[in-house]
């Protein structure tokens, strides 16, 4: 029979079997930031890694994006090189047109849209954008992939959110402590709960792992630092 | 969606300084609606001897009838108790004859050894695969968040006291960000002369 | 895993109320175009080392098609310009056609004739702009390609995959050599991190070795490409991997 001519019967065919292409893929990573008062502080693991390969033990998922906010990025890896590309350059464009630098906010509703514009083929990325709010205030917008956005001031996100999350909640948010409630953390105790919670994640976590970079953003700029990890 | 996501529910047994933890929330759940709170998932086995069975609540029932079933045979013929070791043995072996036919349960067993008082924990996979850490072992759908609250909150050598107090913060904090676990909870510190059951009041939403 | 069928799943589809197995033979619509589904000849794993002064990439002559050892003197390996040397695997028509537009692109370059050269860099992350465009249009070229250069005197490797997915590091292996190559290339380079050419060379040599011990669609043939900072860009080969199969009598059990 001539494949023109072959009959076609849905209900009879197996699973479909052209274009078997993936276009994401998972290449994991954490991200944990904690905002305070006059300070943000935000972690990401350096493993790049797809399936049981590691591709690479130093890649900075942490992008600055002006002097006082950073993002950071986990998940798809070619969707999170796209998107700070696009990001950077829009970022610039504001800069030129309106002679001022964008504030962390306007940043966050940006990041949101861009994301949304791309709701039915969406960058597969767990974003976490982190910086000073018009106040000097410390600030931590999480995202889904579509653009759905929160500003909290402590988040976990990327493939150790889910073990990282709630030990922010207890150690941070005070939460199921007796007679405790919610107040700013200092940037030092900060730092070393971020630490900690890495710790934890790249004991348990294959995706999260070999070091992190830390940004803190203060109203004098940023600072970096790195603290070492697990590398198996 | 996963079978072992139909109910609901989270687990964790901890090792102590000659004491152990079991916990675990009381939700009873069909996906995400909430029937009841006062859903019992660990089950006395034995003077020193606690199973969890987080997974489908159907199974959770029929593999403990099982198991007391089996256990009490044993007692009979033996004259003994059954020890944490041996019921890991039994257990495993009674999910294993099931392997393409599962019951829809992950085990935690916590205990003390009946002549030594030697604290035991295990736990395993759905066909009985034992995993016997010297820390702590997590099952039920919060078990990623369980990971982390335990990976960071344990050490070693903890007394009945702090035990408890490791145990409920690890658990607490974990099912709060696990939307089909909760609704209170239950944790049994198992000493060599005592048991202490407490219910925790926690956040019922 | 145990979801209910369907609402109407043995029904006709809507529209369709007598469609039946054995009625008229029905067209199927025209689909959408016809995308790449797969690779079809492919060559296998690159290697890359960066060393003290520059980078040494490796990879054999073989083209396959399937399991057939098609063809058998295929470089994919070339010099870009003085600063870059650029290396792929996988589909080998798609490294063709790559390979065209790139010396497309630095002949354009060279006929403007301002004194500037195209640098690794911007190769790098122009190849990771195609792929990624390539892969959004569901439509990849299947391929992994390796960049090496000398930018700013620095020794420059950096990877794109048929994603766009794309990094830098000291060691780059593909395919197999990801996994079989990779490991024993960063034990060096975490043992000695500056370590010379002829070390490096010695390393890669070895991990081609091993690679052709256990990766069936690997090649005796291969070629070597060197930048250098002293040196410049030299491209070596056909070699011959050097093999001792006195081993192989004593593997077995499986």
């Amino acid at each position: 029979m001539s494949l023109a001519l072959r009959p076609s019967f849905p209900d009879y065919e197996s699973v479909s079997k052209h274009n078997n292409f993936n276009p994401y893929s998972d290449n994991g990573g954490s991200v944990v930031a904690i905002a305070g008062d006059d300070f943000v502080v935000v972690g990401a693991d350096t493993r790049l890694s797809a399936g049981f390969s590691i591709y690479t033990r130093e890649q900075s998922k942490l992008f600055p994006l002006s002097a006082n906010t950073v993002l950071g990025c986990s998940g798809c890896w070619c969707d999170t090189l796209t998107l700070t590309r696009i990001l950077k350059s829009r970022m610039q464009m504001y800069q030129q047109e309106h002679n001022k630098t964008m504030s962390t906010t306007a940043c966050a509703q940006m990041l949101s849209i861009i994301l949304y514009y791309k709701r039915f083929f969406p960058y597969y990325i767990s974003n976490m954008l982190v910086g000073l709010d018009d106040e000097g205030k410390g600030c931590v917008y999480s995202y889904d992939p579509v653009g759905h956005c929160e500003r909290r001031t402590f988040r976990a996100s990327g493939s150790a959110g889910a073990l990282l999350q709630p030990l922010l909640d207890n150690q941070i948010g005070k939460k199921n402590m007796l007679n405790a409630k919610e107040e700013p953390v200092s940037k030092e105790a900060a730092l070393s709960i971020l630490k900690d919670v890495f710790i934890s994640a790249a004991e348990r976590d294959i995706y999260t792992g070999d070091s992190i970079l830390i940004n803190i953003i203060t109203k004098d700029g940023t600072t970096e630092e790195t603290f070492q990890l697990r590398r198996d | 969606m996963s079978i072992l996501a139909y109910n609901g529910g989270a687990m964790v047994a901890m090792k102590g300084e000659n004491c152990v933890s079991i916990a675990a929330d009381r939700r009873f759940g069909i996906q995400a609606q909430t029937l009841a709170t006062n859903f019992e998932k660990i089950f006395e086995m034995g003077p020193h001897l606690y199973v969890g069975l987080p997974g489908l609540a159907t199974d959770t029932q029929t593999v403990m009838e099982k198991l007391r079933f089996r256990k009490n045979l044993y007692e009979l013929k033996e004259n003994r108790p059954m020890a944490p070791k041996v019921f890991s043995a039994m257990l495993s072996h009674m999910l294993y004859e099931k392997r393409f036919g599962p019951f829809f349960v992950e085990p935690v067993v916590a205990g003390l050894e009946p002549k030594t008082y030697e604290p035991f924990i295990c736990n395993m996979d759905l066909i009985g695969c034992i995993n016997q850490p010297k820390d702590f072992v997590v099952g039920g759908t919060a078990s990623a968040q369980l990971y982390g609250m335990c990976e960071a909150l344990w050490e070693p050598n903890l007394g009945p006291d702090e035990l408890f107090e490791t145990t409920s913060q690890a658990l607490i904090n974990a099912f709060d960000r696990d939307a089909i676990s909760g609704w209170g909870a239950t944790v049994y510190i198992i000493e060599k002369d005592k048991i202490t059951i407490k219910n925790l009041k926690t956040r019922m939403d | 895993m145990m979801n209910p069928p369907a609402f109407w799943q043995n029904g006709p589809a809507p529209g369709n109320f007598y469609s039946f197995p054995n009625m008229q033979p029905q067209m199927k619509p025209e689909e959408s175009r016809q995308h790449s589904q797969g690779p079809v000849t492919t060559s296998t794993s690159i290697l890359a080392l960066a060393y003290d002064k520059g980078v040494i990439v490796a990879g054999d002559l073989l083209a396959s098609y399937g399991s057939l050892a098609r063809y058998t003197n295929c470089p994919r390996i070339f010099k870009v310009n003085n600063n870059i040397i650029l290396g792929a695997s996988g589909d080998y028509a798609d490294f063709q056609y790559v390979k065209e537009f790139v010396e497309q692109k630095i002949i354009t370059e060279e006929c403007l004739d301002d004194g500037l050269f195209l640098k690794p860099k911007s190769l790098y992350c122009w190849l990771t702009r195609i792929l990624y465009q390539r892969r959004s249009k569901m439509d990849p070229l299947w391929n992994n390609f390796v960049v090496a250069g000398i930018q700013d005197g620095q020794p420059f490797l950096g990877t794109v995959d048929k994603l766009g997915t794309a990094y830098t590091d000291k060691v780059i292996c593909t395919g197999y050599g990801s996994y079989i190559a990779t490991p024993l290339l960063r034990d060096a380079a975490d043992k000695k991190p500056q370590l010379t050419l002829d070390e490096a060379r010695a390393h890669i040599e070895k991990s081609l070795e091993v690679l052709y011990y256990r990766d069936a669609r690997s090649f005796p043939k291969y070629q070597l490409g060197i930048i250098d900072v002293d040196q410049g860009v030299s491209i070596e080969g056909p070699l011959e991997i050097s093999q001792n199969w006195n081993v192989a009598y004593s593997i077995k059990g499986y």
